[in-house]
């Protein structure tokens, strides 16, 4: 006993506040179907009884062997273990790296893929601690002229073209472009 | 059947077009099978509605194609990078990244080809001389109450493998199975945890969660490794495994392609259960249970066999039933009603071309995996020389595309980014990635096959475990999740922390 730490603490709240968000939202469509007993509800409320059933299964694992790893078990991933933080530039720089592609996900409906994607890329590369300026820009350019070579001109892939002046108007001319392209064939 | 095959042969090398075809749905289900970040799903995705340009036949063969090669594509992204190309390729990770890590990726790559070739073909072989029997057994004997004692079965067998603790690998997979709830429910489509967004009425979609928990959260674990001054580059390596090394797994393979061809051959199950319980009855049967998951060669061999084996008998539910086992046999139903067809057993009547050009192309498609496999493998083993800051923009950026593209969704990507961060923060607590996307593609089969098999025994469960079948499964399911559970009490091996 006593090998509880905060991590192991935080986690198995983590997973009891879950269920309960869930079970709670539950109620909110908990409608009977004519031919089916269990209802809409029946299968996620086992599964949320199972997940509390579960945490505190692992936490009570924890405090009797803190953050051990169980005997015999396989295919488990111990390469994460090694990082540890030493400073608070390296937990700055984590998320940065989290931080970035979220903010490019949020960008695609209003800028669109194409003005979007070279900033990111540089972003990416930056927050890599890459800070050679023209391998970056090098690199830039031949990701996203692979990247429109392969799903606008050969697949022919619907990408976002984002719905702001003047993003949306670079999208429309670089796919007038294509169509163009397309037509000399 | 000879006679058929050859036919079908001829038919398919006999058109210059339709050859063009086959070659681009080899090299393609290869190519994004094996880049990082997109996956043959993606490529389907894409060329789903160009089909409609095709006869029924190359559209149906073109799909069956990337199906096998992509496949096998998968393994060359798990292996190197740890981010399987598909869920399928997951547990081919468990070992076949740990290879790469100690400098024996040529290894893990060549038993990854020759294995998928040999699942591959004996598959296509099986199911060509004998797709209408097995579809009649399946149809006598498979109903919902197996398909959810398989599913069960395979959930207790993936909880088992991934995750440090028997409770995490558990916890793994029930958060798979609640993602798999929220959108409607399958008996009466009553929306459930949409929490006010309409877009997910629909559910979170299998190909962004699936990109983000394995390609997102393995580019987020390097950057991470980087950010600390952690990284350290794969080596590299081009020692091919030799015949010895590969004659002494015989029996896996045997094993695995008979545990994959069983699992592919329910309809609605598919590859992806197929490689974990091909790599769980490894590790059952294994005499050193302790070098799984370190890099044993065995590992890598039992989940790619599984997983080609279940390549040919999924085509037999699509063909024979018109019941898709994964994804991609999805969208082949969608091709075939493109061509106002409906796979099923009229098929076999009505349009026997087709379903003999598509069995050939199948065989000769996994057949090719082994030439053009071996000739690939060195010059893609040359991945592992690319910096990583270079390859992490192409990762993110083409599993962006990969998450878009099969909706239109922008939420998509959203979602996958939130599937890489919640991945990345699960991963580091020792939880199991696969574990969760087992969960979430299985879900829904289970509930639903659940619910139709209650209402099928009126809520009886001695009828229920009357089934024999069933009834083995749902044993073998809870002995497995018994000895999971002793385990859990018993001292543990090794600190990680």
């Amino acid at each position: 006993m006593g090998k509880i730490s905060k991590p192991t603490i935080i986690e198995a709240f983590f997973w009891i506040v879950i269920a309960g968000i869930f079970f709670t939202y539950t109620f909110t469509f908990n409608q009977p179907i004519e031919i089916y007993k269990f209802g809409a509800t029946g299968w996620p409320r086992v599964i949320l009884l199972l997940i509390l059933f579960v945490a505190f299964g692992n936490l009570y694992y924890s405090l009797r062997h803190g953050s051990k790893a169980q005997q015999d078990r396989v295919g488990m991933g111990d390469d994460t273990d090694e990082v540890a933080y030493d400073s608070f530039g390296a937990y700055l720089k984590t998320g940065f790296i989290l931080i970035i592609p979220f903010l490019y996900a949020l960008s695609l409906k209003p800028i669109g893929f194409y003005c979007a994607t070279p900033v990111f890329i540089v972003l990416v590369m930056f927050a890599w601690g890459e800070r050679r300026w023209k391998f970056i820009l090098g690199s830039t350019l031949f990701i996203y002229i692979l990247l429109l070579f392969l799903f606008m001109l050969v697949l022919n892939a619907p990408l976002p073209q984002g719905n702001i002046s003047p993003f949306y108007d670079v999208s429309a001319f670089l796919l007038k472009m294509k169509t163009q392209f397309d037509q000399l064939f | 059947m000879i006679d058929n095959f050859l036919a079908g042969t001829a038919t398919l090398f006999g058109d210059p077009f339709t050859v063009a075809i086959f070659v681009f749905g080899v090299v393609g289900g290869m190519l994004f099978g094996a880049i990082p970040g997109v996956s043959m799903l993606t490529l389907a995705a894409i060329l789903l509605p160009f089909t409609a340009d095709l006869s029924p036949a190359q559209g149906v063969m073109l799909f069956a194609v990337i199906y096998c090669t992509g496949t096998y594509g998968g393994a060359i992204t798990a292996i190197l990078f740890n981010i399987p190309g598909a869920p399928e390729n997951a547990p081919t990770a468990f070992d076949g990244y740990p290879m790469t890590k100690k400098g024996m990726a040529g290894k893990a790559v060549g038993a990854a080809v020759l294995c998928s070739a040999i699942g591959g073909v004996t598959s296509a072989l099986i199911m060509m001389s004998a797709t209408e029997p097995l579809a009649k057994w399946a149809i006598m004997n498979i109903g919902p109450p197996e398909i959810f004692a398989l599913v069960f079965f395979g959930l207790a067998v993936a909880s088992s493998v991934g995750g440090r603790t028997i409770w995490k690998g558990w916890l793994s997979v029930l958060l798979g199975l609640l993602i798999a709830t929220i959108g409607q429910d399958p008996v009466g489509g009553i929306n459930r945890f949409n929490f006010g967004f309409s877009d997910l009425a629909a559910g979170i979609a299998f190909v962004p969660a699936i990109l983000g928990f394995f390609a997102v959260s393995e580019v987020f674990v390097q950057a991470e490794k980087k950010a600390v001054g952690k990284y350290e580059a794969p080596l590299l390596s081009v020692d091919f495994p030799s015949i010895v090394e590969l004659w002494a797994h015989k029996i896996a393979v045997l094993r695995s392609i008979l545990v994959g061809f069983f699992c592919g051959i329910l309809p609605g199950i598919g590859a992806t259960l197929a490689a974990f319980m091909g790599y769980g009855e490894a590790v059952r049967w294994s005499k050193d249970k302790s070098e799984f998951g370190k890099g044993k060669l065995e590992g890598v061999i039992s989940s790619e066999t599984a997983n080609n084996a279940a390549t040919g008998a999924a085509m037999i539910p699509l063909l024979a039933l018109g019941l898709p086992g994964g994804a991609l046999t999805a969208m082949m139903v969608a091709v075939f009603q493109m061509h106002d067809l409906e796979p099923g057993p009229l098929v076999f009547y009505n349009s026997p071309d087709l379903i003999w050009v598509v069995f050939a192309a199948m065989f000769y498609a996994n057949l090719s995996i082994l030439f053009i496999g071996l000739l690939e493998t060195k010059t893609i083993l040359y991945l592992l020389k690319i910096p990583f800051q270079f390859l992490a923009p192409m990762i993110l950026m083409l599993a962006s595309i990969g998450a878009y593209i099969s909706r239109g969704l922008p939420l998509d990507v959203m979602v996958m980014f939130l599937a890489g961060i919640i991945g990345f923060f699960l991963r580091r607590s020792g939880y199991s990635i696969p574990g969760i996307v087992l969960g979430l593609i299985l879900g829904k089969i289970g509930e639903q096959n659940f619910a139709q098999g209650m209402q099928m025994v009126h809520y009886d469960l001695g009828t229920y475990f009357s089934r024999p079948i069933c009834t083995i499964l749902v044993i073998a399911g809870v002995l497995t999740l018994a000895k999971s559970l002793y385990g859990a009490f018993t001292p543990v091996a090794r600190k990680t922390a």
